[in-house]
Protein backbone atom coordinates (compact mmCIF):
# COMPACT_ATOMS: atom_id res chain seq x y z
CA UNK A 1 0.00 0.00 0.00
CA UNK A 2 1.51 3.31 -0.93
CA UNK A 3 1.29 5.38 1.47
CA UNK A 4 2.80 9.43 2.30
CA UNK A 5 4.96 9.36 5.50
CA UNK A 6 7.10 12.52 5.64
CA UNK A 7 10.98 12.35 6.54
CA UNK A 8 10.52 15.12 9.41
CA UNK A 9 8.77 13.00 11.29
CA UNK A 10 8.67 10.03 14.11
CA UNK A 11 6.20 7.44 13.96
CA UNK A 12 4.65 4.75 16.28
CA UNK A 13 3.60 1.06 16.00
CA UNK A 14 0.17 2.74 16.47
CA UNK A 15 0.09 4.68 13.40
CA UNK A 16 0.67 7.62 15.13
CA UNK A 17 2.66 10.38 13.72
CA UNK A 18 5.08 12.85 16.50
CA UNK A 19 7.03 16.11 15.67
CA UNK A 20 9.55 16.63 18.07
CA UNK A 21 10.08 20.45 19.19
CA UNK A 22 12.63 20.40 22.00
CA UNK A 23 10.64 18.74 24.84
CA UNK A 24 7.53 19.27 23.37
CA UNK A 25 5.87 16.58 20.97
CA UNK A 26 3.23 17.10 18.83
CA UNK A 27 0.52 13.88 17.94
CA UNK A 28 -1.65 12.90 15.03
CA UNK A 29 -2.21 10.17 13.20
CA UNK A 30 -0.79 9.02 10.00
CA UNK A 31 -2.23 8.71 6.63
CA UNK A 32 -2.01 4.91 6.54
CA UNK A 33 -4.44 5.18 9.54
CA UNK A 34 -6.74 7.78 8.29
CA UNK A 35 -6.91 5.91 4.85
CA UNK A 36 -7.41 2.32 7.04
CA UNK A 37 -10.18 3.84 9.31
CA UNK A 38 -12.41 5.58 6.25
CA UNK A 39 -14.32 8.74 6.92
CA UNK A 40 -13.83 9.71 10.47
CA UNK A 41 -16.92 11.24 11.94
CA UNK A 42 -15.96 12.23 15.57
CA UNK A 43 -12.84 12.51 17.89
CA UNK A 44 -12.29 12.67 21.19
CA UNK A 45 -8.82 14.11 23.08
CA UNK A 46 -7.97 14.85 26.37
CA UNK A 47 -8.12 18.63 27.98
CA UNK A 48 -4.86 20.61 28.47
CA UNK A 49 -3.39 19.45 31.88
CA UNK A 50 -3.93 15.86 31.29
CA UNK A 51 -1.10 13.50 32.41
CA UNK A 52 -0.74 10.93 29.71
CA UNK A 53 1.73 7.39 30.05
CA UNK A 54 3.59 5.95 27.66
CA UNK A 55 1.08 3.57 25.50
CA UNK A 56 -2.18 4.51 27.19
CA UNK A 57 -5.28 5.21 25.66
CA UNK A 58 -5.66 8.85 25.26
CA UNK A 59 -8.60 9.42 23.06
CA UNK A 60 -10.52 7.95 20.64
CA UNK A 61 -11.26 8.41 16.54
CA UNK A 62 -14.55 6.71 15.21
CA UNK A 63 -14.48 6.38 11.67
CA UNK A 64 -18.78 5.77 10.25
CA UNK A 65 -18.54 2.20 11.19
CA UNK A 66 -15.23 1.54 13.47
CA UNK A 67 -14.17 2.99 17.15
CA UNK A 68 -10.51 2.95 17.11
CA UNK A 69 -8.40 4.13 20.67
CA UNK A 70 -5.70 6.59 20.40
CA UNK A 71 -2.46 5.35 22.53
CA UNK A 72 0.41 7.99 23.59
CA UNK A 73 3.57 7.75 22.64
CA UNK A 74 5.19 9.23 25.37
CA UNK A 75 4.56 10.32 28.73
CA UNK A 76 4.07 13.53 29.75
CA UNK A 77 1.67 16.39 29.88
CA UNK A 78 -0.98 17.80 27.30
CA UNK A 79 0.11 21.41 26.99
CA UNK A 80 -2.49 21.97 23.87
CA UNK A 81 -4.95 19.94 21.92
CA UNK A 82 -6.68 21.30 18.40
CA UNK A 83 -10.30 22.05 19.28
CA UNK A 84 -11.14 23.16 15.81
CA UNK A 85 -10.70 19.51 14.90
CA UNK A 86 -13.41 17.93 16.96
CA UNK A 87 -15.77 19.83 15.00
CA UNK A 88 -14.43 18.88 11.84
CA UNK A 89 -12.99 15.40 12.16
CA UNK A 90 -12.88 14.50 8.56
CA UNK A 91 -10.20 17.39 8.31
CA UNK A 92 -7.92 14.26 9.27
CA UNK A 93 -9.01 12.49 6.00
CA UNK A 94 -8.04 15.50 4.03
CA UNK A 95 -4.55 16.17 5.92
CA UNK A 96 -3.32 13.54 7.71
CA UNK A 97 -0.35 15.48 8.59
CA UNK A 98 -1.80 19.29 8.69
CA UNK A 99 -4.44 17.48 11.50
CA UNK A 100 -2.58 17.53 14.86
CA UNK A 101 -4.47 16.02 17.91
CA UNK A 102 -2.38 17.28 20.77
CA UNK A 103 0.56 18.69 21.78
CA UNK A 104 2.52 16.64 24.91
CA UNK A 105 5.11 18.03 27.40
CA UNK A 106 7.57 15.17 27.61
CA UNK A 107 8.71 14.21 30.56
CA UNK A 108 11.77 11.52 29.81
CA UNK A 109 13.29 12.77 26.66
CA UNK A 110 14.89 9.51 26.17
CA UNK A 111 11.53 7.82 25.52
CA UNK A 112 11.55 9.46 22.06
CA UNK A 113 14.51 7.05 21.37
CA UNK A 114 12.11 4.72 20.83
CA UNK A 115 9.84 6.47 18.18
CA UNK A 116 10.14 4.68 14.86
CA UNK A 117 12.08 6.55 12.20
CA UNK A 118 9.73 6.90 8.61
CA UNK A 119 12.19 4.14 7.14
CA UNK A 120 11.37 1.94 10.07
CA UNK A 121 7.38 3.06 9.28
CA UNK A 122 7.42 2.08 6.21
CA UNK A 123 8.82 -1.21 6.62
CA UNK A 124 6.22 -1.61 9.27
CA UNK A 125 3.48 -0.53 7.10
CA UNK A 126 4.64 -2.79 4.55
CA UNK A 127 4.87 -5.80 6.55
CA UNK A 128 2.55 -5.90 8.89
CA UNK A 129 -0.46 -5.42 6.47
CA UNK B 1 -12.84 -22.55 8.26
CA UNK B 2 -12.36 -21.16 4.27
CA UNK B 3 -13.99 -18.24 3.53
CA UNK B 4 -16.31 -18.26 0.86
CA UNK B 5 -16.42 -15.82 -2.47
CA UNK B 6 -19.00 -14.94 -4.63
CA UNK B 7 -18.78 -14.84 -8.14
CA UNK B 8 -17.94 -11.17 -8.34
CA UNK B 9 -15.38 -11.18 -6.09
CA UNK B 10 -12.44 -10.18 -8.67
CA UNK B 11 -14.66 -7.57 -10.06
CA UNK B 12 -14.26 -6.16 -6.27
CA UNK B 13 -10.81 -6.98 -5.98
CA UNK B 14 -10.13 -5.00 -9.26
CA UNK B 15 -12.28 -1.88 -7.91
CA UNK B 16 -9.96 -1.76 -5.36
CA UNK B 17 -12.36 -3.02 -2.82
CA UNK B 18 -11.53 -3.31 0.83
CA UNK B 19 -12.48 -7.07 1.62
CA UNK B 20 -13.62 -8.38 4.90
CA UNK B 21 -15.08 -11.88 6.32
CA UNK B 22 -18.78 -11.72 6.55
CA UNK B 23 -20.63 -14.61 7.52
CA UNK B 24 -18.55 -16.82 6.30
CA UNK B 25 -17.77 -14.90 2.94
CA UNK B 26 -14.76 -12.59 1.68
CA UNK B 27 -17.33 -9.80 0.85
CA UNK B 28 -16.73 -6.20 -0.39
CA UNK B 29 -17.04 -3.45 2.95
CA UNK B 30 -16.24 -0.34 0.77
CA UNK B 31 -14.92 0.82 -2.16
CA UNK B 32 -14.20 4.18 -1.94
CA UNK B 33 -15.64 5.70 1.09
CA UNK B 34 -18.82 4.91 3.05
CA UNK B 35 -20.19 8.48 3.10
CA UNK B 36 -20.02 8.30 -0.87
CA UNK B 37 -21.61 5.11 -1.37
CA UNK B 38 -24.20 5.71 1.03
CA UNK B 39 -25.06 9.07 -0.57
CA UNK B 40 -24.72 7.39 -3.95
CA UNK B 41 -27.96 5.36 -3.09
CA UNK B 42 -30.01 7.81 -1.80
CA UNK B 43 -29.61 10.41 -3.99
CA UNK B 44 -28.39 8.54 -7.13
CA UNK B 45 -27.90 5.12 -8.20
CA UNK B 46 -25.52 2.61 -6.36
CA UNK B 47 -25.24 -1.45 -6.44
CA UNK B 48 -24.41 -4.15 -4.10
CA UNK B 49 -23.20 -7.68 -4.26
CA UNK B 50 -25.11 -9.79 -2.02
CA UNK B 51 -24.61 -13.15 -3.81
CA UNK B 52 -23.65 -14.92 -0.33
CA UNK B 53 -27.64 -14.42 0.42
CA UNK B 54 -29.51 -17.61 0.17
CA UNK B 55 -32.15 -18.92 -2.66
CA UNK B 56 -34.81 -21.63 -1.84
CA UNK B 57 -37.38 -22.82 -4.12
CA UNK B 58 -40.65 -24.06 -3.25
CA UNK B 59 -42.29 -25.85 -6.08
CA UNK B 60 -45.53 -27.92 -6.47
CA UNK B 61 -49.43 -27.90 -5.93
CA UNK B 62 -48.60 -27.18 -1.90
CA UNK B 63 -45.79 -24.47 -2.38
CA UNK B 64 -48.19 -21.79 -1.41
CA UNK B 65 -49.92 -23.67 1.30
CA UNK B 66 -46.34 -24.73 2.71
CA UNK B 67 -44.97 -21.33 2.93
CA UNK B 68 -48.02 -20.10 4.35
CA UNK B 69 -47.38 -22.74 7.29
CA UNK B 70 -43.75 -21.92 7.66
CA UNK B 71 -43.71 -18.32 8.19
CA UNK B 72 -45.97 -15.93 10.78
CA UNK B 73 -46.86 -13.09 7.42
CA UNK B 74 -49.53 -13.57 5.33
CA UNK B 75 -48.71 -14.97 2.04
CA UNK B 76 -52.19 -15.99 0.37
CA UNK B 77 -53.99 -12.89 0.22
CA UNK B 78 -51.11 -11.28 -2.12
CA UNK B 79 -51.15 -11.85 -5.70
CA UNK B 80 -49.40 -13.40 -7.84
CA UNK B 81 -45.74 -11.56 -8.57
CA UNK B 82 -45.78 -9.89 -5.41
CA UNK B 83 -43.02 -10.24 -2.34
CA UNK B 84 -43.77 -11.04 1.34
CA UNK B 85 -41.32 -9.74 4.31
CA UNK B 86 -41.39 -12.22 7.27
CA UNK B 87 -39.65 -13.90 10.11
CA UNK B 88 -40.09 -17.39 9.92
CA UNK B 89 -40.42 -18.73 13.41
CA UNK B 90 -39.91 -21.88 15.87
CA UNK B 91 -43.06 -23.22 17.36
CA UNK B 92 -42.13 -20.96 20.26
CA UNK B 93 -42.26 -18.04 18.95
CA UNK B 94 -38.35 -17.43 18.66
CA UNK B 95 -37.04 -16.41 15.17
CA UNK B 96 -34.90 -18.37 13.48
CA UNK B 97 -34.28 -16.14 10.58
CA UNK B 98 -35.78 -13.26 8.31
CA UNK B 99 -36.71 -13.66 5.16
CA UNK B 100 -38.33 -12.32 1.81
CA UNK B 101 -40.90 -14.47 -0.19
CA UNK B 102 -41.17 -14.27 -3.91
CA UNK B 103 -44.77 -15.39 -5.11
CA UNK B 104 -43.35 -16.19 -8.65
CA UNK B 105 -46.29 -17.77 -10.22
CA UNK B 106 -48.71 -20.12 -9.04
CA UNK B 107 -46.98 -23.30 -7.50
CA UNK B 108 -43.76 -21.54 -7.58
CA UNK B 109 -41.99 -19.59 -4.84
CA UNK B 110 -38.70 -18.32 -4.09
CA UNK B 111 -37.41 -17.64 -0.24
CA UNK B 112 -34.21 -15.00 -0.22
CA UNK B 113 -32.49 -15.55 2.82
CA UNK B 114 -29.83 -14.24 5.25
CA UNK B 115 -26.39 -15.80 4.30
CA UNK B 116 -25.54 -16.57 8.16
CA UNK B 117 -28.79 -18.61 8.22
CA UNK B 118 -28.38 -20.66 4.95
CA UNK B 119 -27.76 -24.15 6.55
CA UNK B 120 -30.30 -23.90 9.58
CA UNK B 121 -33.65 -22.52 7.83
CA UNK B 122 -32.79 -25.20 4.94
CA UNK B 123 -33.01 -27.93 8.14
CA UNK B 124 -35.54 -26.10 9.36
CA UNK B 125 -38.31 -26.15 6.52
CA UNK B 126 -36.95 -30.18 5.31
CA UNK B 127 -37.87 -31.05 8.49
CA UNK B 128 -41.05 -29.23 7.87
CA UNK B 129 -42.02 -30.31 4.26
CA UNK B 130 -43.54 -33.61 5.15
CA UNK B 131 -47.36 -34.08 4.02
CA UNK B 132 -47.02 -30.88 1.59
CA UNK B 133 -47.26 -32.03 -2.31
CA UNK B 134 -44.22 -29.95 -3.04
CA UNK B 135 -40.33 -29.82 -3.67
CA UNK B 136 -38.09 -27.91 -1.51
CA UNK B 137 -34.63 -27.09 -3.18
CA UNK B 138 -31.85 -24.75 -2.27
CA UNK B 139 -30.12 -23.05 -5.09
CA UNK B 140 -28.09 -20.99 -3.07
CA UNK B 141 -24.66 -21.62 -4.71
CA UNK B 142 -26.48 -21.77 -8.55
CA UNK B 143 -27.48 -18.07 -8.15
CA UNK B 144 -25.87 -14.71 -7.76
CA UNK B 145 -27.82 -11.78 -6.65
CA UNK B 146 -27.10 -7.77 -7.04
CA UNK B 147 -28.90 -5.16 -5.66
CA UNK B 148 -29.23 -1.70 -7.89
CA UNK B 149 -31.02 0.83 -5.35
CA UNK B 150 -31.81 4.46 -5.66
CA UNK B 151 -33.74 6.70 -6.96
CA UNK B 152 -32.25 6.15 -10.18
CA UNK B 153 -32.11 2.79 -10.57
CA UNK B 154 -35.63 2.65 -12.52
CA UNK B 155 -33.83 4.50 -15.33
CA UNK B 156 -31.06 2.55 -14.76
CA UNK B 157 -32.28 -0.84 -15.23
CA UNK B 158 -34.88 0.00 -17.84
CA UNK B 159 -32.99 0.08 -21.30
CA UNK B 160 -30.85 -2.69 -19.96
CA UNK B 161 -33.87 -5.57 -19.86
CA UNK B 162 -36.23 -5.77 -22.99
CA UNK B 163 -38.79 -7.24 -21.07
CA UNK B 164 -39.20 -5.05 -18.21
CA UNK B 165 -42.90 -4.78 -17.00
CA UNK B 166 -44.10 -2.05 -14.18
CA UNK B 167 -43.54 -3.44 -11.15
CA UNK B 168 -44.93 -1.69 -7.82
CA UNK B 169 -42.54 -1.84 -4.94
CA UNK B 170 -41.79 -5.41 -3.37
CA UNK B 171 -43.12 -7.27 -6.67
CA UNK B 172 -41.03 -9.35 -8.52
CA UNK B 173 -41.09 -11.15 -12.49
CA UNK B 174 -38.88 -13.40 -14.43
CA UNK B 175 -37.42 -12.01 -17.62
CA UNK B 176 -33.84 -11.83 -19.19
CA UNK B 177 -31.14 -9.87 -19.68
CA UNK B 178 -29.61 -10.63 -22.87
CA UNK B 179 -31.49 -13.71 -23.64
CA UNK B 180 -30.52 -15.07 -19.93
CA UNK B 181 -32.92 -16.15 -17.45
CA UNK B 182 -33.60 -13.60 -14.40
CA UNK B 183 -35.63 -12.78 -11.79
CA UNK B 184 -36.08 -9.19 -10.86
CA UNK B 185 -37.93 -7.88 -8.25
CA UNK B 186 -38.70 -4.17 -6.94
CA UNK B 187 -37.18 -4.86 -3.46
CA UNK B 188 -34.08 -3.90 -1.60
CA UNK B 189 -32.43 -3.25 2.24
CA UNK B 190 -32.20 0.55 1.51
CA UNK B 191 -35.30 2.00 2.03
CA UNK B 192 -34.87 3.96 -1.51
CA UNK B 193 -36.39 2.46 -4.63
CA UNK B 194 -34.69 -0.24 -6.45
CA UNK B 195 -34.28 -3.42 -7.75
CA UNK B 196 -32.86 -6.92 -6.74
CA UNK B 197 -31.74 -9.50 -9.78
CA UNK B 198 -31.22 -13.00 -9.10
CA UNK B 199 -29.43 -14.88 -11.95
CA UNK B 200 -27.20 -17.40 -12.91
CA UNK B 201 -23.12 -16.33 -11.76
CA UNK B 202 -22.28 -15.79 -15.52
CA UNK B 203 -25.49 -13.49 -16.04
CA UNK B 204 -24.72 -11.55 -13.23
CA UNK B 205 -21.33 -10.90 -13.04
CA UNK B 206 -21.99 -9.51 -17.21
CA UNK B 207 -24.75 -7.41 -15.66
CA UNK B 208 -22.36 -6.52 -12.91
CA UNK B 209 -19.54 -5.41 -15.58
CA UNK B 210 -22.48 -3.40 -17.46
CA UNK B 211 -23.35 -1.12 -14.20
CA UNK B 212 -19.70 -0.87 -14.02
CA UNK B 213 -19.14 0.67 -17.48
CA UNK B 214 -21.86 3.07 -16.73
CA UNK B 215 -20.51 4.29 -13.95
CA UNK B 216 -23.03 3.23 -10.99
CA UNK B 217 -20.91 3.41 -7.72
CA UNK B 218 -20.24 -0.55 -6.49
CA UNK B 219 -21.53 -0.10 -2.75
CA UNK B 220 -20.38 -2.09 0.01
CA UNK B 221 -21.66 -3.71 3.31
CA UNK B 222 -20.93 -0.72 5.60
CA UNK B 223 -22.71 1.62 3.13
CA UNK B 224 -25.68 -1.06 3.17
CA UNK B 225 -25.19 -1.35 6.69
CA UNK B 226 -26.02 2.42 7.52
CA UNK B 227 -28.71 2.74 4.92
CA UNK B 228 -30.83 -0.15 6.52
CA UNK B 229 -29.85 0.97 9.66
CA UNK B 230 -31.37 4.94 8.82
CA UNK B 231 -34.45 3.52 7.63
CA UNK B 232 -34.31 0.86 10.72
CA UNK B 233 -34.78 -2.32 8.98
CA UNK B 234 -34.07 -4.88 11.35
CA UNK B 235 -30.69 -6.98 10.98
CA UNK B 236 -30.66 -10.48 11.82
CA UNK B 237 -27.96 -11.06 14.67
CA UNK B 238 -28.39 -7.59 15.64
CA UNK B 239 -32.13 -6.77 16.45
CA UNK B 240 -33.45 -9.99 15.56
CA UNK B 241 -32.23 -13.50 16.76
CA UNK B 242 -32.58 -17.08 18.37
CA UNK B 243 -33.87 -16.15 21.67
CA UNK B 244 -36.33 -13.54 20.50
CA UNK B 245 -39.95 -12.48 19.26
CA UNK B 246 -41.04 -10.52 16.22
CA UNK B 247 -42.83 -8.62 18.98
CA UNK B 248 -39.06 -8.50 21.21
CA UNK B 249 -38.13 -6.31 17.46
CA UNK B 250 -40.95 -4.55 16.76
CA UNK B 251 -42.06 -6.47 13.77
CA UNK B 252 -45.85 -7.45 15.52
CA UNK B 253 -47.04 -5.90 11.74
CA UNK B 254 -45.76 -9.69 10.68
CA UNK B 255 -47.44 -12.01 12.58
CA UNK B 256 -51.02 -12.49 11.21
CA UNK B 257 -52.58 -14.13 14.20
CA UNK B 258 -55.73 -14.65 12.00
CA UNK B 259 -54.69 -17.05 9.53
CA UNK B 260 -55.70 -20.37 10.62
CA UNK B 261 -52.32 -22.22 10.65
CA UNK B 262 -48.77 -21.19 11.21
CA UNK B 263 -45.46 -22.40 12.78
CA UNK B 264 -45.60 -20.54 16.17
CA UNK B 265 -48.81 -19.25 16.05
CA UNK B 266 -49.73 -20.54 19.67
CA UNK B 267 -46.75 -18.84 21.18
CA UNK B 268 -47.03 -15.85 19.63
CA UNK B 269 -50.61 -15.50 20.95
CA UNK B 270 -49.65 -15.93 24.32
CA UNK B 271 -46.36 -14.76 24.79
CA UNK B 272 -46.11 -11.48 26.20
CA UNK B 273 -43.28 -9.22 24.51
CA UNK B 274 -39.67 -9.13 26.86
CA UNK B 275 -38.63 -6.32 24.95
CA UNK B 276 -39.34 -2.84 23.12
CA UNK B 277 -37.24 -2.24 20.20
CA UNK B 278 -36.68 1.68 20.18
CA UNK B 279 -35.16 4.16 17.84
CA UNK B 280 -32.67 6.91 19.64
CA UNK B 281 -30.92 9.63 18.46
CA UNK B 282 -27.60 11.66 19.67
CA UNK B 283 -26.52 14.98 18.88
CA UNK B 284 -22.98 14.27 20.32
CA UNK B 285 -21.71 10.71 21.05
CA UNK B 286 -22.03 7.68 18.04
CA UNK B 287 -23.70 4.75 19.73
CA UNK B 288 -22.46 1.34 19.02
CA UNK B 289 -23.58 -2.50 19.40
CA UNK B 290 -23.52 -3.61 22.83
CA UNK B 291 -23.40 -0.30 24.59
CA UNK B 292 -25.38 0.49 27.72
CA UNK B 293 -28.97 2.10 27.14
CA UNK B 294 -29.64 4.08 30.87
CA UNK B 295 -32.86 5.45 32.50
CA UNK B 296 -32.76 9.13 33.99
CA UNK B 297 -31.88 7.41 37.27
CA UNK B 298 -28.61 6.21 35.12
CA UNK B 299 -30.30 2.38 35.28
CA UNK B 300 -29.24 0.04 32.99
CA UNK B 301 -32.34 -0.67 30.70
CA UNK B 302 -31.21 -2.31 27.75
CA UNK B 303 -28.38 -2.20 25.06
CA UNK B 304 -27.37 -0.47 21.50
CA UNK B 305 -28.55 -3.79 19.10
CA UNK B 306 -27.27 -1.50 16.20
CA UNK B 307 -25.73 1.72 15.87
CA UNK B 308 -23.86 3.97 13.78
CA UNK B 309 -23.39 7.61 12.82
CA UNK B 310 -25.98 8.38 10.08
CA UNK B 311 -24.89 9.85 7.01
CA UNK B 312 -27.66 11.77 6.27
CA UNK B 313 -28.62 13.50 9.32
CA UNK B 314 -24.62 13.49 10.51
CA UNK B 315 -25.59 12.36 14.02
CA UNK B 316 -25.30 9.25 15.61
CA UNK B 317 -28.45 6.87 15.50
CA UNK B 318 -29.52 3.72 17.03
CA UNK B 319 -31.87 0.55 17.40
CA UNK B 320 -31.78 -0.12 21.12
CA UNK B 321 -33.66 -3.51 23.13
CA UNK B 322 -35.14 -2.11 25.87
CA UNK B 323 -36.75 -4.37 28.71
CA UNK B 324 -39.70 -4.12 28.56
CA UNK B 325 -40.51 -3.50 32.12
CA UNK B 326 -37.79 -0.97 32.83
CA UNK B 327 -39.10 0.79 29.32
CA UNK B 328 -38.89 4.51 31.14
CA UNK B 329 -42.42 6.09 31.30
CA UNK B 330 -40.61 9.90 30.72
CA UNK B 331 -38.87 8.90 27.39
CA UNK B 332 -35.62 9.85 28.90
CA UNK B 333 -32.50 8.18 27.79
CA UNK B 334 -28.57 8.22 27.70
CA UNK B 335 -26.19 6.21 26.31
CA UNK B 336 -23.25 4.61 27.84
CA UNK B 337 -20.44 5.78 25.90
CA UNK B 338 -16.92 4.62 27.38
CA UNK B 339 -18.32 5.17 31.00
CA UNK B 340 -19.74 8.77 29.99
CA UNK B 341 -23.60 9.17 29.86
CA UNK B 342 -24.90 10.69 26.36
CA UNK B 343 -28.17 11.71 25.92
CA UNK B 344 -30.72 10.72 23.26
CA UNK B 345 -33.99 11.19 21.75
CA UNK B 346 -36.24 8.94 21.55
CA UNK B 347 -38.16 8.67 17.86
CA UNK B 348 -41.28 6.74 16.77
CA UNK B 349 -40.48 7.23 13.01
CA UNK B 350 -37.50 6.13 10.92
CA UNK B 351 -34.14 8.34 11.34
CA UNK B 352 -34.76 8.85 7.68
CA UNK B 353 -37.11 8.62 5.26
CA UNK B 354 -36.27 6.30 1.84
CA UNK B 355 -37.76 7.27 -1.49
CA UNK B 356 -39.08 3.91 -2.34
CA UNK B 357 -42.29 3.95 -4.15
Amino acid sequence: MATNIPANLKYTKEHEWTLIEGDVVTVGITDFAQSALGDIVFLEVPEVGTHLNNGSTFGVVESIKSVSDLYSPITGEVVAKNSDLEGSPEKINEDAYGSWLIKVKVKDLGELNNLLSPEQYQEFCNTSH
Amino acid sequence: MTTLKTHLYDEHVKLGAKIVPFAGWDMPVQYSSVKDEVLAVRQNVGVFDVSHMGEFFIEGDDAEEFAEYLVTNEISSAPYGKAIYSPLCRENGTVIDDLIIYKLSPNRVLICVNASNIEKDFSWIKAKHEGFKCQLTNRSEEFSLIALQGPKALETLKPLVGDLPDLEYYSVTETSYEGLPVIIARTGYTGEDGFEIFGGHETILAFWQKLMSLKVMPCGLAARDVLRLEVCYPLYGHELGDELTPYDAGLGWTVKGQKTKFIGKDALASKPAKYKLVKLILDKGIPREGYNVLNSQNEVIGQITSGTMSVVLNKGIALARIQIDKAPTDDLFLVDIRQKAYPAQLTKKPFVTGGHK
